[in-house]
């Protein structure tokens, strides 16, 4: 019995396509080349840190590399609390916004909020850092003060040094604080998330809403039933871009922090750290070594960004509103 | 016609426009500067920004970030900028690493001299305190977390006119790598060995600390970290961080408005970083003079700690440009005829202005000294600077530093003793009055300050009431924050401003200057009791409030889903 062999399919293409194809296709292995290269250079200056350090890069709290005591345990922590603190500011008020853009907003308002939110993220961080550190420190403490003495119970919320009977108590203790960098990190995300969650929230199909609608909810029921439901892969997606950019933050939260190298779980309190403002306050002055062991605080940073990263964009692409997208 | 003027019109409007643009620059092409590009200490910066700014009429382009001594002196090392500044040489060792000098070739100029000065942010009962005056040994055991309160024994012996509040001191220091927090611990570990290295100890690093361009701090001690000069005192320099204080130097708490503490010198005078104070403090610094010396030019301070002039203030020091002298790192002859050219101008005429900045002129040998090194910048012509017309204000026929010998005395109430001057210092030259401590000196209870309140002249203009100079302070009305510690300093009224004031405690407004009189009664806090019956019963209501919003909503949706089902 003789096996059909398929006919061969031969494919003539015009050139404009091929070149388009190619040009296309070269972008898009340059953007993957430069990813990895970034992360090999990272690794690669950083293994004369890491074979120094070893397990204990993870857990060392200090950061004095050139008497071989460092680690990341700290800034870690640390970044990921103003990153925590920043999406926890950032989230409801990026839904609050996008929603009431495509729902809420008058036809003729509707673009100019639009730009607004786009604008917002225009503005440089460096901007936000003088903000934050010249206006926003001197007036949030008022705020802090009241979280720490109303809910000091809960560990996160105490602050050493503060004592709420001493009517000449410095209000310094609650400045320079993880709480004020993640506010202003929140600021610099809450435009990326917002656009992310107003793009998938203005695709819930028409039909869906108008059902909704007929059969007698109200516009928070069609929100709630139809609009949520449908966008929230976009909503987690665009949370997650958010955290990843969080994370990296680098000029703003290190105008405004005072690095400390313990695990400082308070965040109401002053004292705060993270790795991209470690990095920007040590390079310049680093030793060999020390260069290295930054790098070492790099790629950590690197690999959690990307972990974030493709958890987000796999959550994205499941969603509803993803996969169509 | 009109058609024919109407199109003329802009045609000439256009050739004029393009004339403007066209000549300036022509003009200043007329020398060719290239740009060039420096890093370093923001200790010097203000200095040198305007001296950059100055010499942009002269077609030259400047570029400086004021990232830190420590930043400076690796990114010359590293070949990224034409010249360095740094308060500091290479060459120290720091952390038990040595701070090795670059490979490409170098040289030091000295380019401003400068007090490191303590801005602090303090008030009493309302009002700034200005006049605020520290021993050596007190500010070391500030900044090493000895001393942490303001109404601490030592600091009232320091201020025996002051009611000091009972008031935390946090102090700020640098979280970057800079030359000013190496000049100041330098000072530390010379001067007070002992509670430095304790300190230095406590933070984890090794004895003896010795310099260190890194300040260590202890977690939970309440200092504070912030990056460059501007970083620390703008964070001193913000209203509500009322007990900062900070090492900086003197031109930044002249930009900002805010005071220096005066310092004790070894002759027990305290004096303010002035031009004439620092540059008499500095006839006492060793410099190199070996020409053939890597480090030429640098400076040994222990004199200056120790001079026992009365008018020296004891943390001058000299900030040093760090410049090349070969062409290597893409530094070329083009570039050195730049910096070439700006090192003369602010080596010259620049010194006029540094006194106006709140900086100290060079001396005459030391700008010789400098223009001598200038000449080793590879591509830098012939020197064409005429000494004789710098107009720098401590040069001299016979040599001698003119700033020095015409620098006044301090008056007699900055002795080390019991009286202390009024008059502000720093950036806030409004008076702070003190109270005569004659009568029992070191008490703060109310009673004891009675009808010593008010300095002599300074309520000339004043209220009614406020004038006759006895009725300032009344003894009786203890001030409701401290329950009378600090009465005796908050009830005089100085100067017209406070024109139609009663007699009492007097606040005024930072920024409007609006006085008003402080209507104060004692608040009797009382203890904290420990958990009770009210604190249970606001327990209760909370829980029930969060019940009523929470639960009914979710009891809805469980029998709403429940019925879906059925």
């Amino acid at each position: 019995m003789t096996l059909d062999t398929p006919r061969k399919l031969s494919l003539l293409r015009d050139p404009v396509d091929l070149l388009f194809r190619g040009v296309a296709r070269t972008a898009g292995i340059t953007v993957l080349a430069i990813m990895s290269l970034v992360g090999l250079f990272l690794a690669y200056r950083a293994t004369q840190a890491l074979q120094v350090a070893g397990w204990s890069f993870f857990t060392e709290q200090s950061w004095e590399p050139d008497a071989g005591k460092f680690g990341i345990a700290a800034v870690l922590v640390g970044t990921i609390l103003i990153a925590l603190v920043a999406i926890v500011i950032a989230v409801p008020l990026a839904t609050g916004t996008a929603l009431y853009i495509t729902d809420y907003a008058p036809r003729r308002i509707k673009q100019t909020l639009i730009g607004l939110v786009d604008l917002m993220a225009a503005i440089p961080s460096v901007v936000y850092g003088l903000w934050g550190f010249f206006f926003l420190q001197g007036n949030i403490t008022d705020i802090s003060r009241w979280i720490s003495h109303t809910f000091g119970w809960i560990p996160i919320f105490a602050v050493d040094g503060a004592d709420p009977n001493d009517p000449l108590a410095s209000s310094t203790v609650y400045t320079s604080s993880t709480f004020i960098a993640g506010i202003v990190v929140a600021l610099m995300i809450a435009p990326i998330i917002t656009s992310i969650m107003r793009e998938v929230f203005s695709q819930a199909p028409v039909g869906e809403r108008e059902g909704a609608l007929a059969l007698g909810s109200t516009k928070w029921g069609m929100i709630r039933s139809v609009v949520i439901p449908f966008g929230l892969g976009g909503m987690i997606g665009g949370t997650m871009l958010g955290l990843g950019r969080a994370l990296g933050e680098t000029i703003a939260v290190y105008m405004i922090i005072s690095p400390v190298f313990v695990i400082q779980p308070h965040i109401l309190q002053a004292g705060a750290s993270s790795v991209s403002s470690l990095i920007a306050l040590k390079y310049g002055e680093a030793t060999e070594f020390g260069t290295s062991a930054l790098m070492a605080a790099g790629l950590a940073l690197f690999i959690m960004t990307l972990i974030i990263n493709f958890a987000a964009s796999a959550i994205v692409a499941r969603s509803r509103s993803g996969a169509s997208s | 016609m009109t058609r024919a003027r109407r199109r003329l019109l802009p045609a000439i409007l256009a050739l004029a426009i393009t004339a403007l643009v066209i000549v300036p620059t022509t003009s200043a092409a007329a020398v060719d500067y290239v740009p060039i590009s420096g890093a370093g200490s923001s200790w010097s910066s203000n200095a040198i920004d305007q001296w950059r700014r100055n010499v942009q009429q002269y077609g030259m382009r400047i570029n400086y970030a004021n990232t830190g001594s420590s930043d400076g002196r690796n990114q010359y090392k590293a070949g990224t900028v034409d010249f360095a500044v740094s308060e500091i040489p290479y060459g120290i060792k720091d952390g038990g690493v040595v701070d090795t000098p670059p490979s490409r070739a170098y040289s030091y100029i000295p380019i401003v001299a400068g007090g490191t000065a303590f801005m602090y942010n303090l008030q009493a009962g309302g009002k700034q305190i200005t006049n605020l005056r520290l021993s050596g040994s007190v500010i070391t055991k500030i900044f090493t977390a000895k001393i942490t309160s303001w109404d601490d024994p030592a600091i009232a012996a320091d201020n025996p006119g002051l009611a000091l509040p009972k008031r935390k001191i946090v102090p700020i220091v640098r979280s970057d790598g800079s030359g000013s927090t190496a000049q100041f611990t330098t000072w530390m570990s010379k001067q007070y060995q002992a509670d430095w290295d304790a300190y230095c100890v406590r933070a984890g690093r090794s004895a003896p600390c010795g310099v260190t361009s890194n300040y260590p701090t202890i977690p939970g001690t309440g200092f504070i970290a912030q990056p460059n000069s501007q970083g620390v005192s703008g964070y001193v320099a913000q209203k509500a961080n009322i007990g900062t204080i900070t090492y900086v130097e003197y031109s930044y708490a002249l930009k900002t408005g805010y005071p220096v503490a005066k310092v004790l010198n070894s002759a027990g005078y305290y004096v303010e970083p002035t031009a004439s104070n620092v540059a008499v403090g500095l006839l006492g610094a060793k410099i190199n003079t070996t020409a053939t010396s890597s480090s030429y030019l640098t400076q040994i301070l222990d004199g200056v700690y120790a001079n026992p002039d009365k008018r020296t203030y004891p943390l001058s020091s000299y900030s040093y440009m760090i410049i090349p002298t070969s062409t290597q790192n893409n530094f070329t002859e083009d570039k050195g005829k730049t910096l070439g050219a700006f090192a003369s101008y602010f080596l010259c005429e620049g010194q006029q202005q540094a006194e106006v900045l709140g900086y100290s002129p060079l001396p005459i040998n030391l700008v010789k000294a400098g223009l001598e090194q200038i000449a080793k910048i590879p591509g830098v012509g012939t020197s064409t600077v005429n000494i004789a017309k710098c107009n720098n204000p401590t040069f001299s026929k016979d040599g001698t530093n003119t700033l020095a010998a015409k620098a006044p005395q301090p008056s007699e109430c900055d002795k080390k003793g019991a009286t202390q001057c009024t008059d502000g210092t720093g950036g806030s030259k409004t008076d702070t009055p003190v109270t005569t401590p004659a009568v029992t000196p070191g008490t703060s209870t109310g009673g004891t300050t009675t009808g010593g309140t008010t300095t002599g002249g300074t309520t000339t203009t004043g209220g009614a009431t406020a004038s006759d100079g006895s009725s300032a302070v009344n003894p009786g009305t203890p001030d409701a924050a401290t329950g009378g510690t600090s009465t005796g300093t908050v009830g005089t009224a100085t100067g017209g401003t406070t024109t139609g004031l009663t007699a009492g405690p007097v606040s005024c407004e930072a920024d409007t200057g609006v006085c008003a009189n402080v209507v104060a009664l004692p608040v009797e806090v009382a203890a904290t009791s420990s958990w009770g019956v009210p604190q249970s019963l606001m327990t209760g209501a909370v829980v029930l409030l969060i019940g009523l919003v929470v639960v009914p909503p979710l009891i809805a949706q469980l029998t709403s889903r429940r019925r879906r089902r059925g």
